[in-house]
């Protein structure tokens, strides 16, 4: 044999590609000489289907873009409207926003850390962040009515106010959630094998990062404090007190531990809200359902917004009709994936899954 | 299971008595009766231990689903039989119907040879492990000389049947695994041999009954405990379980040398692995605890619970661990465990030279 190089693809089917990524990778025996990643395999046109509808239509297909943190997404999308139609919102419609999207947080850094211990060949702790991740569906579903894909946000505000049962929920469930988490992340972070295994692997550097637009706990993990909600508050981010956990190392460990400590952020964000939460309206009147069809307007309008898996937000260009013109969707983990060439070259086999699994992309997202 | 093994010694007990009556018998000159009881015998012996490695194997797949379930917050099998214990019988039925694909750029004969070479010799392994004494009668199908290097030979062919069948089935992923497993395999034969020899310099004979018996007051583990972990380390690495799986990775080979695999060809890999576990759970019980050797309880019972905690210290790092990479096992069995098990040797061999009367 001559050549030694085997290209062998990744995927689309492969049980840690997280869903239809595809990488072709050419091998040197285990070591990966060039990693090229390949999408398109879950393409569902969701750009132009909401430019297809009435402005409030558009939210269904945004919702299923990032289909674990679909209330991000949502949040994302109703900003842009409102932003572009100038709606004022009531003051509890965005406490309630916030708290809502802070336990959508948590849920997908919770599927992530599940799936991620799968890849590095840990059964259990899967079974462990989904069995907090139930809990949490379970407030959404109190809240909203549906576990998975919500359609909750609504143009100037939300569709139903918050029950007294499930603020109890979101209560109790705040209390238990930091002793849940020292047991979740012992089950990874005190192993000596994951530690070793993700320890130096996938590395970017603070330049790497900027150049190739990743955002998000990625990019905190490289040593760059950048967070929307800081950086450029929406909703009453402002109002609450939350750090933004960073590491300069850039490599899978530490994105693990920014992930980690976020949830704990997110946690506390939560219970802050739960506090400061006032009484009163939660939609604006003027904006009930029957007016929804009837939007109209020109100009554009972009709302940056921090979804779990970076910097999410959509472009919104209106030309005076009741359908957008133009729904651009700013995707983080199509940026975040673009990376993987430079986080692979060089390492082994094993460590594409796990550099892999440490961007956590979501298809529906990437291929929108 | 405890009371299986008893019933089987009273039989084999019995079994063997007979053959003492048969002798007489003889046909013009010939010792007919003496052949009769041997062919008995070794008829009656061969089922035994073809029952006894299929019991273990069902067994432990019970236990392990079930003991994987508490550990991970699930109910694990119940719907199939009481307490789902049926279970196993259902998936087999259920991977006998299945249809035998078979790639069509594959090795046709090495790709259908290779589960049964990594079956077979499991239950060849059973043959060579002491079960017990009952009065003066050795439990043990074949006694001989050199029946630890006999039981090593086995445990060796396994993984090859493992190469074989990932070559064979011309795919990249299950060429990797075979590639892999031939690379572990290296990395952990060289250290479990090493501190094997010195559990034969410390016995003085390769025959497992011997050995077993050299330990009736101090065993094994105790002088070797260096000898020990490396071995057990071993063990759990020829087994390829986790935390040393990476022949087979699920996340990152897709399923490794058994990905081309299914229907009941994947389901006798599947059997060779946990009969592979029960056997080196055996193994390692008879070479370093003594095997049978034990107070009040019958041998085979002592034997029996051995082998019970080391297959649950198994399926505990199965259940806990995640998996190590490629170079950091290499590391480990190159760097770590052949320093130890040549240390190993060289204390056993200074215990058998100053208190050789030990053992």
């Amino acid at each position: 044999m001559e050549d030694k190089v085997i290209e062998v693809n990744f995927g689309p089917q492969h049980p840690s590609t997280h869903g239809v990524l595809r990488i072709k990778v050419k091998l040197d025996g285990e070591i990966i000489v060039e990693a090229q990643p390949v999408i398109g395999y879950l393409h569902r046109n969701a750009e132009k289907l909401a430019e297809m509808g009435g402005y409030p239509k558009g939210m269904i297909y945004i919702d299923r873009l990032d289909y674990v943190a679909a209330l991000n997404m949502e949040l994302g999308y109703v900003l842009a409207v409102e932003d572009l139609m100038g709606v004022q919102v009531p003051e509890r419609a965005q406490w309630i926003r916030m708290m809502m999207v802070e336990l959508n947080r948590e849920a997908s850094h919770l599927i992530w850390l599940g799936t991620h211990g799968l890849d590095m060949g840990m059964l259990t702790p899967f079974f462990y962040c989904f069995r907090e991740r139930e809990r949490i569906l379970r407030i959404l579903d109190e809240v909203t009515g549906s576990r998975l894909l919500y359609n909750y946000f609504a143009i100037g505000g939300i569709y139903s106010d918050v029950t007294p049962k499930a603020f109890e929920m979101i209560r109790t469930w705040t209390e238990d959630f930091v002793k849940k988490m020292e047991e979740i992340q012992s089950i990874l972070g005190k192993s000596y094998i994951y530690v070793s295994r993700t320890k130096d692997v996938g590395k970017l550097t603070a330049e790497d990062v900027l150049s190739y637009g990743v955002t998000g706990p990625m990019q905190r993990a490289s040593g760059i404090k950048r967070d929307v909600r800081k950086d450029a508050p929406y909703l009453f981010y402002d109002k609450v007190n939350f750090e933004i956990p960073t590491r300069t190392e850039g490599d899978v460990y530490a994105r693990f531990l920014v992930r980690i400590e976020e949830m704990r952020q997110s946690a506390s964000i939560v219970k802050q809200v739960l506090e400061k939460i006032p009484q009163g309206e939660f939609y604006n009147k003027k904006y009930s359902k029957p007016m929804l069809v009837r939007l109209k307007t020109t100009g554009e309008s972009y709302v940056p917004t921090e979804s779990p898996k970076g910097e999410f937000a959509i472009h919104l260009i209106g030309d005076g009709s009741s359908i957008p013109y133009r729904v651009r969707i700013r995707s983080p983990s199509f940026a975040n994936l673009s990376s993987i060439p430079t986080m692979l070259k060089g390492y082994k086999i094993a460590d594409l899954t796990a550099a892999v699994s440490s961007i956590d992309p979501v298809f529906g997202e990437v291929d929108r | 299971m405890n009371l299986f093994f008893f019933l089987m010694s009273i039989l084999y007990g019995i079994v063997k008595f007979l053959h003492i009556n048969f002798i007489p018998f003889k046909i013009a000159g010939s010792p007919v009766g003496l052949w009769i009881a041997y062919f008995i015998v070794a008829v009656v012996e061969v089922v035994l231990v073809f029952v006894l490695s299929l019991v273990a194997v069902i067994v432990i797949i019970y236990v392990f689903r079930k003991y994987m379930a508490d550990a991970q917050n699930r109910i694990g099998p119940n719907r199939v039989g009481p307490w789902g214990t049926l279970q196993l019988i259902a998936d087999v039925f259920k991977l006998l119907q299945k249809q035998d694909i078979i790639p069509t750029a594959a090795d046709r004969t090495a790709y259908k040879v290779a589960p049964y070479l990594v079956f077979t010799p499991v239950i060849l392994g059973f043959i060579l492990i002491p079960f017990g004494s009952v009065s003066i009668l050795n439990l043990m199908v074949v006694n001989f000389n050199y029946t630890i290097l006999f039981l090593i030979a086995f445990m060796t062919i396994a993984p090859v049947g493992e190469i074989i069948g990932g070559l064979a089935s011309h795919n990249k992923f299950s060429l990797f695994g075979a590639l892999r497993s031939a690379a572990q395999d290296m990395g952990f034969e060289v250290p479990m041999l090493i501190s094997l020899i010195s559990v034969i310099i410390l016995a003085g004979s390769y025959n497992a009954n011997d050995i077993v018996t050299a330990q009736r007051f101090i065993p094994f583990i105790v002088p070797e405990i260096l000898g020990f972990i490396v071995f057990f380390l071993a063990m759990i690495g020829r087994q390829s379980i986790p935390p040393f799986d990476l022949p087979e990775s699920g996340s990152e080979l897709v399923s490794g040398f058994s990905t081309e695999y299914s229907g009941m060809r994947y389901g006798i890999f599947y059997m060779g692995n946990f009969g592979f576990m029960a056997l080196s759970a055996f193994v390692v019980s008879v070479v370093y605890l003594g095997g049978w050797e034990g107070p009040i309880f019958p041998g085979t019972i002592w034997l029996v619970v051995k082998g019970a905690v080391f297959i649950f210290i198994f399926l505990l790092t199965w259940i806990s661990l995640g998996r190590v990479r490629i170079d950091h096992l290499l590391l480990m069995g190159w760097k770590y465990l052949l320093p130890l098990s040549v240390i190993n040797l060289l204390i056993s061999a200074g215990i058998a030279l100053f208190f050789g009367g030990l053992f």
